[in-house]
Formats: C-alpha cells, sequence, structure tokens
C-alpha cells in the first residue's frame, strides 16, 4: 500500500505541494492530473524517494520516509515500477539488455533473467524486438520497452510519469491498453497525465487532481 | 561478479573513444613520470659514479716499517665508510708519475723522491664534505703518516650540487605526479560524465552504489593498466633507441628493469583506479 500522510514537497524555497493526503490501494488504476508545472512528478518521485519531503510521511510498502536509510533507497526502488515520459533507455545496449539489466541490478541468476526479460517483452509485444537498438524504434516501441523494464521485476505497484506525453494519440491508446491489461493482473497503478482522452477510456480508475498545492478527487464526468 | 566483468568490459566497446583518449591520457602521464624516474635513476647513478672518484690519498713517512704500516692499513679499514684500501708503494709512485708525465722520474733525480701511500676509497654515501675532513683528521693523527689529500673542492662542489640536482628531482617529481593524478582523474571524469545518463537509470531502477561503482572501478583499473602498458613500451622503446644511438653509458636500469616496468603498470592501475573512484563519487551523491 502506498500513503502519504500530510506531505509537504518545497523546491528552492517555493511550496509544491501542501499537506497532501494519499491512498493507493494494491490493484488500483490511479489517474494524476492537473496542469504542467502543478507538481505531478514531484508527487511520483516521493513515491521512490527520488524527493524528499519537506515535511509529512510517506509510507511505500513496508518503507517510511520516516525511518528509511540512504542505502535501502534502491531495495524500496525495486519494489516499484517506474516508467518515464523520455523512456530513460540505455542507448548503448539493446531492447533485451535495456529489460534485463534491472534484473541484474538485483543480482538475479542469469537464467531466470532470460527468462522473466523474455516474457516482460512477450507482455508488451516487443519479443521479434528484443536484438534492437532504441534508435531503431519507434516512440511507442520504446516506451513499450520502458514498461517492459518497470514490469520485469514483479512490481506491486507501477508509476508512471506521462508514459504517453511524447506519443501521438493512436500509440498512447495502445500504451494506456497495455498499461490496463497490467493493471487487471493485480498491479496498481499510479499515473499522471494531461491527456484527459485517456482518463476518460478508463472509466474504473480513480482520478486524483493537483490544484492549488492540494491533492482533490475529482468526479469521471467533470473531466 | 560475472555482471561487473561483463559491464566493465564492455564499457570499453561502448564508449571507444572516450576509452581511448583516457588510456592515452594515463600512458602520456606515465611516459612522463618514467621518463623522469630514468632521467632522475641516470642522475643518482651519475652522482654515485663521481662519488666513488674521490679518493683519499694518505701519504706515508720514508721510514716506517711494515708492521707500522699494516697497523695504519687495519686502522684506516676499521673506520665506518671505508669502502676499500689500496697500497701505493714508493716503485708505484714512481710507475704512476712515469704515466703521468711520461718521463721516468729517475731521469731526473737520482733518487726517488715519492712517498708510499695508501689510496682510500669510500662507500658513494659516505662522500661529503664533512665527513671526509672528519677521516681525514683522524688518519692525520696516526703515527707514521705524512699527509691527507684529498680534493676538497671537487667535493665540495659535488655535495653541493647534488643536492640542489636531488632537491630540483623531488620537486619535479612530485608536481608531475599531481599533473599526472589530475590529468588522468579528469579525463576519466568526462567519460564516466558521459554516462551520467545510464548512472542516473541505475540509480532509479534501484543499483546499489556499490553496483554502480564496480564496473567502473574495473574500467578504470584496466584502462589504467592498458596505458600503463602503453606507457612501458615507449618507454622501452625509447631507452632502447637512447642507448644504441646516443649514448651507451646510459644506464638502462640494469637489475631494476623488471621492477620498473612492474613499477610503470602498477602506477598506472592505481592511477585508473583512483581517477575513477574519485570520478564516480560526484555521480553517485
Amino acid at each position: 500500500m502506498v500513503s502519504l500522510s500530510d506531505v509537504s514537497v518545497s523546491y528552492e524555497k517555493s511550496r509544491i505541494l501542501e499537506n497532501v493526503n494519499l491512498t493507493v490501494h494494491p490493484g488500483e488504476f490511479v489517474f494524476l492530473v492537473g496542469r504542467t508545472g502543478a507538481g505531478k512528478s514531484s508527487l511520483l518521485k516521493l513515491l521512490y524517494m527520488d524527493v524528499p519531503p519537506a515535511s509529512g510521511t510517506i509510507t511505500i510498502g513496508e518503507y517510511s520516509s520516516d525511518t528509511i536509510r540512504n542505502r535501502d533507497v534502491p531495495y524500496l526502488r525495486r519494489t516499484v515500477g517506474i516508467i518515464f515520459q523520455d523512456m530513460k533507455l540505455l542507448e548503448d545496449r539493446n531492447v533485451y539488455d535495456n529489460v534485463a539489466f534491472t534484473l541484474h541490478v538485483t543480482g538475479a541468476k542469469r537464467k531466470n533473467i532470460k527468462q522473466r526479460v523474455l516474457r516482460a517483452l512477450a507482455d508488451v509485444g516487443l519479443s521479434h524486438k528484443r536484438s534492437s537498438m532504441p534508435h531503431e524504434l519507434s516512440g511507442g516501441e520504446q516506451q513499450r520497452v520502458g514498461i517492459a523494464r518497470a514490469l520485469v521485476n514483479e512490481p506491486w505497484l507501477l508509476v508512471a510519469d506521462e508514459p504517453t506525453g511524447n506519443l501521438d494519440p493512436s500509440t498512447s491508446g495502445d500504451i494506456l491498453e497495455l498499461l490496463i491489461k497490467i493493471n487487471n493482473r493485480g498491479t496498481a497503478i499510479l499515473m499522471a497525465t494531461h491527456n484527459y482522452d485517456l482518463v476518460r477510456k478508463t472509466p474504473a480508475a480513480r482520478i486524483l487532481q493537483i490544484r492549488d498545492r492540494q491533492l482533490v478527487d475529482v468526479e469521471m464526468r467533470k473531466i | 561478479m560475472g555482471y561487473v566483468l561483463r559491464e566493465g568490459f564492455s564499457g570499453f566497446k561502448r564508449a571507444k573513444l572516450s576509452t581511448t583518449i583516457s588510456i592515452i591520457t594515463i600512458s602520456i602521464s606515465l611516459l612522463l613520470l618514467g621518463t623522469f624516474a630514468v632521467i632522475f635513476a641516470n642522475l643518482h647513478e651519475l652522482a654515485d659514479t663521481l662519488r666513488r672518484e674521490v679518493q683519499v690519498e694518505v701519504f706515508l713517512l720514508d721510514d716506517i716499517s711494515v708492521s707500522q704500516r699494516n697497523r695504519i692499513n687495519e686502522q684506516i679499514g676499521a673506520q665506518s665508510g671505508v669502502d676499500s684500501i689500496s697500497y701505493i708503494s714508493k716503485d708505484d709512485a714512481a710507475e704512476i708519475f712515469k704515466e703521468e708525465f711520461g718521463e721516468d722520474i729517475y731521469s731526473v733525480l737520482d733518487f726517488n723522491p715519492l712517498p708510499a701511500s695508501f689510496r682510500v676509497s669510500l662507500q658513494p654515501d659516505y662522500v661529503h664534505a664533512d665527513s671526509i675532513a672528519t677521516l681525514a683528521s683522524f688518519i692525520e693523527t696516526l703515527e707514521g703518516t705524512e699527509s691527507v689529500q684529498y680534493r676538497q673542492s671537487l667535493l665540495e662542489m659535488l655535495t653541493d650540487r647534488i643536492q640542489t640536482v636531488v632537491a630540483v628531482s623531488i620537486g619535479v617529481g612530485i608536481l608531475l605526479a599531481i599533473s599526472a593524478i589530475f590529468l588522468v582523474s579528469n579525463t576519466i571524469r568526462l567519460t564516466i560524465y558521459a554516462k551520467r545518463k545510464l548512472i542516473q537509470t541505475m540509480k532509479l531502477v534501484g543499483a546499489t552504489r556499490g553496483f554502480i561503482r564496480k564496473p567502473f572501478l574495473l574500467e578504470g583499473f584496466v584502462q589504467g593498466l592498458c596505458g600503463g602498458v602503453l606507457a612501458a613500451i615507449l618507454i622501452y622503446i625509447m631507452l632502447y633507441f637512447i642507448s644504441n644511438y646516443f649514448s651507451e653509458h646510459l644506464i638502462v636500469l640494469g637489475d631494476y628493469e623488471l621492477y620498473f616496468y612492474g613499477a610503470v603498470l602498477l602506477t598506472g592501475s592505481i592511477l585508473g583506479l583512483l581517477g575513477s573512484a574519485v570520478s564516480i563519487r560526484r555521480f553517485l551523491r
């Protein structure tokens, strides 16, 4: 479970989020919307402790921002899959190695890595592109690799920061479908977006909006 | 470990240009340091040779007995710093005179005025103006000696110049070592800077600092070793040409040759390893 309790975030003396409270349960699909610069990315970064809270407590599974030591942060990140708008693929290695990288980091066995990487690539429909280099792929394909990399560790939570921000509407729809499929298998998803069309296509999702440094629930019909 | 090895070595393939630049930088630094070490060793050897030239001549009275002479020999031999003593009889002295002047002493005089003497060679470390003066004044007190002679002015000049050369050499050596460290760590920092995105992504997918660091350290170590090998080859070729075409007297490190090249490789590896360790720290904060 994810829990933010009275969390505030500041950046260079200006407050971005003020006393935010949030709970995400296992298997939930939550959209995080808000205008550009509202603090969506900052809120997501709190979840993998890339940004420290100015105050309040964040709990991610067994880890709490109050007690976590610096050296434990990598272990927290292994329980959360992260998808980025700019994919952050490693340009110097092929698709297979990009996905396998996450498992190497955890010290997984080679044979085990192969099996899990191939399954993750099959899940995102890119088995046939496993030997391609990132620059040989389309934007949508690159993002699928990003999703496979986030999935391969079998995280209970996927944090997606504008995963369709750089993609055309049709490809964005495909990526959303993929995320819904993953969510249906029980993985909780917290996705930041300003693409309201995508939000409308996901009626089962919960929608949260950052407005005036606060996090508020929004009904689907008001989107 | 397998991953660290593969990742460390594949760093070479993935960043050929920056790796090549790092290796060349390391080898140039080592080439400078190594050349300097050879020059320093040669200067040291030259100073030792000059010091060995310094001999103390102890002239003996004409009328001393063999036992008295032997006693003087023993007493001088017992002094610290004395390397060897050779006896020059009156006849030997006449022979040396003939070699030096090309004329027999007996053709000028009808007797041999040249005294018998001991030539005392000293251990190079002992050849200093002060220590020889002490030794000379001790010998002068021995019964049966007439006078003691050594080239004081040469000795004073040697002592003075050697001290200056050693001081300057140490200063230059330290400067070279410092500039090598800066040069190498800056070049490696550029190599790592080119991989900052990789490091950032590694951190985000849950890599520990140690895990991120290891391939870079291995890469730095291997780059340093390659730089060391390259520098050793260049120094070897350079010494080969100098000793064959310019001066046969250049010492080519003699018995220490293997240690020298070993030290070049070791210094290269350490430079590469330290350069990587210092540079990666900045990106892991």
